[in-house]
């Protein structure tokens, strides 16, 4: 309290004999605070159970608001799919949605949204989660709601028609998106013929041929208690919860864990591949670099953590921030990123720019990629993005839906579950020389693929001398 | 949930960090925003601080009350003008700004809507300070050069081209404000024409700090755990000493009536057309406002809802479908908009989505809408109290816009108070046929398969 004070009044005075010359460097010139360490989750009201059936029950208390939040996640999602079916863990997900228990779709959407409930299914590649949210008071409707949506799916055929229509007609759609045709191409330039080659919608071929019957197997066979986990956060009190989730899950049959799906590729590619996506229309490109990553799981993922962040992530501090934005005004944005999978993964950097600037911008990520294997970042510039991902960490659980999030994504993936308590003393002894490693072993510019999204007559000129180009149409 | 405004522009947006719809609402709710504290400095200056120490963060957030309506000359100036203040003052070089946000374990960004721009932070605790000493070299001491101009003119072309020219949606909009809107200044995009960003001048970014950029047209808000006096203390002594204007020019312009259906189209190389519509609606702080939410949630709000189950479950016709209506300072809209998919004519979607308009006119709504749309709005609305950046928000866009911090407590008796007589009123009063903007994004005529092989 009185270093705040103290600090507030320094600023008063600082600000004042700023023109004459200030003689104690401003605040801003002085070194960050350092690093605090309390223990981020409240053991008192972070509860664990399991039930005879195998499934894993977390409950986190919040009593400062009347409301909750509830939800089932497995631990297996669409990479468990084969690449012919891609598509079906969200078709799934989606029927689903669709009628469970006694209830049809439009009971069941009534339902919920008389609750003023939000309530959802997705798949995402290593989990699929039924989540619904909404006032303590509903607790119970809600928890119906989840039980019969999670046991008792209908996959009525009439649905799966109308649900089959609209993922293709949004699989469609989804063409018109400059975004979308970037990251699905990149992900066809790494994976082709894996299940991680197509979107996780699927492509219009392997989502045509899904039905309700596809569905109702797809479910019986990830939907088993042992492969997953019951989470709820908010006001309610963990014992009466659990006794309830017994009764609601406890006669749920216990199965056989299925396939997390096989590993992704790697190295890929093994050469420089150029696969320009033609949009004539378009007056902006989308460019991507992309080469496999790391997993989910790997040991080494909070030093690649702070290597990304130095070359791109997802803020203003970056390398390739100052140098493709600020310095040249060639993007509104540059980013990149280690897509954390289970079976691996892919680090990609992404920016967009007008089509007449593609290769100067390619370039431009290429030489930062290099200088990153050079010059890898140390010192200030490390000290500075620990000091980012801790903030951002801090920032990131500051409800405890998220810290709930969190929680159950280490769950997902078997970490430990003290990862949120441990993670700022393991970010802070990320060494320098174990980031130079990495930077050497991870990143690969010579060989990454590049995709471009834009009008391929203007585009294609441009690349003639990087790499052999495959125009594709999208 | 009602929109705000009709488009932000964030400065910088990759982090979609979008929380999943988090609930609750009931009337046994501690509605934190009630115990602000609002002072006025004497040059003007509006200061609220909410203290909350649950968890070792704060959230600071600079309003200004000026947006691309109050632009004169220059479209686009407001939100360009919002980049420049990232590109260094007198202490402070280029880009520096949010790197020391960000090496305090910080995130900043800034907005710019129709009618307003907002700066703001979290960061740890222990940092407020610092935050409030940059933000006071950025007001005090902002350098604007030819050099940096011309970068970050080059920026925002980019995110124009991101945002509007290559996206159907941003089209729509674009297409839709300037026919809705003939003579107030909320028809131009709020991210500027392009020529006019390729034209904007250092002395444009100059004048536009100096006229609006002023005490008297800031309401700085700070929610969090810090201590609220010395805050307080260090607010007046970095701010107190900055001039205020003596009038800030703002548009007397009203808009004449609507007096006949406008409709545009847009031709694009798209496969999923999309439809817009918007009707004349009343400003923020209307008292029909309430009733135009619960219409729009009877209308679009889940998937048991009037236009989701008719457009997209029965006749299978939009991939989405949803109605809102959006408060600006000085006007609003109720837009109804539809992704039509690719084998529909999106002339029926139109046609069907005005017969549920007419509809709205026409018959009471049931109770059980009734029912079910408020219990929506209220459960979404007391989603704002979780996040000390959310409560930052609702209190400066509260005080910025219409003067004073609505209380929770009246806003759910407001939406309580809507009855199936209030809905038809205001569907007979706003959504008339002949104040109807209607915008087609359709392909061209000859739209030809591109068939361009391997090069």
């Amino acid at each position: 309290m009185s270093g705040f004070a103290r600090l507030a009044g320094f600023i008063g005075l600082a600000s004042l004999i700023a023109c004459a010359g200030s003689v104690d460097p401003p605040i801003w010139d002085r070194p960050p605070p350092p690093i605090a360490d309390s223990p981020v989750v409240d053991a008192s009201k972070l509860h664990r159970f399991e039930l005879d059936n195998g499934l894993s029950v977390i409950v986190l208390e919040d009593h400062r608001l009347p409301r909750v939040s509830l939800g089932i996640a497995l631990r297996r999602g669409s990479a468990s799919v084969e690449p012919e079916r891609a598509g079906l863990a969200g078709f799934t997900a989606e029927l689903m949605k669709r009628g469970a228990g006694d209830r049809d779709s439009l009971e069941l959407a009534s339902a919920i949204d008389a609750l003023g409930s939000v309530f959802g299914v997705g798949a995402d590649w290593d989990s699929i989660t039924a989540q619904i949210w909404g006032l303590t008071r509903d607790l119970d409707s809600m928890l119906g709601i989840l039980a019969d949506v999670v046991l008792r799916p209908r996959f009525d055929t009439e649905e799966a028609v109308r649900a089959r229509g609209e993922l293709l007609a949004a699989l469609e759609r989804a063409t018109d998106d400059p975004h979308y045709l970037e990251r699905r191409f990149a992900a066809a330039a790494l994976y082709a013929g894996a299940r991680a080659g197509l979107p996780l919608s699927g492509s219009p071929e392997t989502v045509a041929a899904l039905d309700a019957a596809t569905a109702r197997e797809f479910h019986a066979r990830m939907f088993v208690p042992n492969n997953a986990i019951f989470f709820a956060s908010g006001d309610l009190d963990a014992g009466e919860l659990l006794e309830r989730v017994g009764a609601a899950f406890g006669a749920w049959p216990a199965g056989e864990i299925p396939d997390a799906g096989p590993p992704l590729p790697a190295p890929t590619p093994t050469a420089r591949r150029i696969l320009v996506v033609d949009r004539p229309d378009l007056t902006q490109a989308r460019i991507t670099l992309a080469h496999e990553g790391i997993s989910r799981t790997d040991p080494d993922r909070l030093a690649a953590s702070l290597l990304n962040e130095a070359i791109g992530g997802s803020g203003f501090s970056s390398r390739l921030m100052q140098r493709v934005r600020a310095d040249a005004g060639l993007t509104y944005g540059v980013s990149s990123g280690f897509s954390l999978r289970r079976g691996g993964g892919s680090f990609a950097v992404a920016t967009f720019t007008r089509v007449a600037e593609v290769r100067t911008v390619i370039d431009l990520l290429l030489t930062e990629l290099e200088r990153a294997r050079r010059e890898p970042p140390a010192g200030l510039e490390l000290e500075e993005m620990r000091a980012l991902q801790v903030g951002r960490f801090a920032l990131g659980i500051e409800t405890s839906d998220a810290v709930l999030d969190s929680l159950v994504n280490l769950e997902i993936y078997g970490l430990p579950e003290d990862s949120l308590d441990t993670y700022r003393s393991r970010i802070r002894a990320v060494t320098a020389a174990e980031v130079a490693r990495l930077a050497l072993e991870l990143l690969h510019p010579e060989r990454a693929a590049i995709v471009v999204v834009g009008p391929a007559a203007v585009i294609t000129p441009q690349l003639q001398d990087l790499g052999p180009i495959e125009v594709v149409q999208p | 949930m009602r929109a705000r405004s009709r488009f932000v522009l964030p400065i910088f947006a990759f982090v979609a960090l979008l929380r999943a719809g988090e609930l609750l609402a009931n009337p046994a709710i501690d509605d934190s925003a009630l115990r602000t504290r609002q002072t006025m400095l004497e040059n003007g200056l509006t200061v609220l601080t909410l203290e909350d120490h649950t968890t070792p963060v704060v959230a600071f957030q600079m309003w200004i009350r000026v947006g691309s309506s109050d632009e004169a000359r220059v479209t686009g100036l407001a939100h360009l003008f919002e980049h420049m203040m990232f590109k260094g003052s007198k202490n402070i070089p280029p880009e520096k700004h949010g790197q020391i946000i960000q090496s305090r374990g910080g995130r900043t960004n800034a907005y710019t809507t129709s009618d307003m721009t907002v700066y703001t932070t979290e960061i740890p605790s222990e940092a407020l300070p610092l935050v409030i000493a940059l933000e006071a070299e950025r007001l005090a001491n902002l350098d604007i050069s030819e050099e940096t101009l011309a970068s970050e003119r080059e920026v925002v072309l980019e995110e124009r081209r991101m945002r509007t020219e290559d996206q159907p949606a941003g089209r729509a909009r674009e297409a839709l404000y300037a026919l809705t809107f003939q003579a107030l200044p909320y028809r131009w995009p709020v991210i500027g024409w392009r020529s006019d960003i390729a034209s904007t001048t250092v002395e444009d970014c100059r004048d536009f700090f100096s006229t609006f950029y002023v005490p008297n047209n800031i309401v700085i808000a700070i929610v969090g755990d810090f201590d609220g006096d010395a805050a307080l203390e260090q607010v007046r002594e970095s701010f107190g000493n900055l001039a205020p204007a003596a009038e800030i020019p703002r548009y007397a312009t009203r808009e004449p009536p609507q007096s006949g259906v406008r409709r545009a189209e847009v031709q694009f190389d798209l496969r999923a057309p999309v439809l817009a519509t918007a009707w004349h609606a009343p400003p923020a702080g209307h008292p029909d406002a309430e009733a135009l939410d619960v219409a729009s949630e009877i209308l679009s709000g889940g998937r048991s809802s009037r236009i989701y189950r008719r457009l997209v479950h029965e006749e299978q016709i939009a991939l989405s479908a949803h109605s809102v209506y959006s408060e600006l300072a000085g006007a609003g809209i109720f837009g109804t908009y539809a992704s039509v998919r690719p084998d529909a004519s999106i002339d029926r979607v139109e046609a069907l989505f005005l017969e549920e308009i007419a509809r709205l006119r026409d018959e009471p709504v049931t109770a059980e809408e009734l029912e079910k749309a408020k219990r929506q709005i209220e459960v979404a609305m007391v989603h704002q109290l979780t996040t000390n950046e959310a409560i930052a928000g609702r209190i400066g866009y509260d005080v910025t816009i219409l003067g004073r911090i609505r209380p929770l407590e009246d806003q759910l008796a407001a939406i309580q108070a809507v009855d199936a007589d209030d809905i038809q009123r205001v569907a007979r009063t706003y959504l008339v046929d002949a104040g109807r903007n209607v915008v087609h994004v359709v392909p061209p005529p000859t739209s030809t398969e591109p068939g361009q092989g391997d090069s």
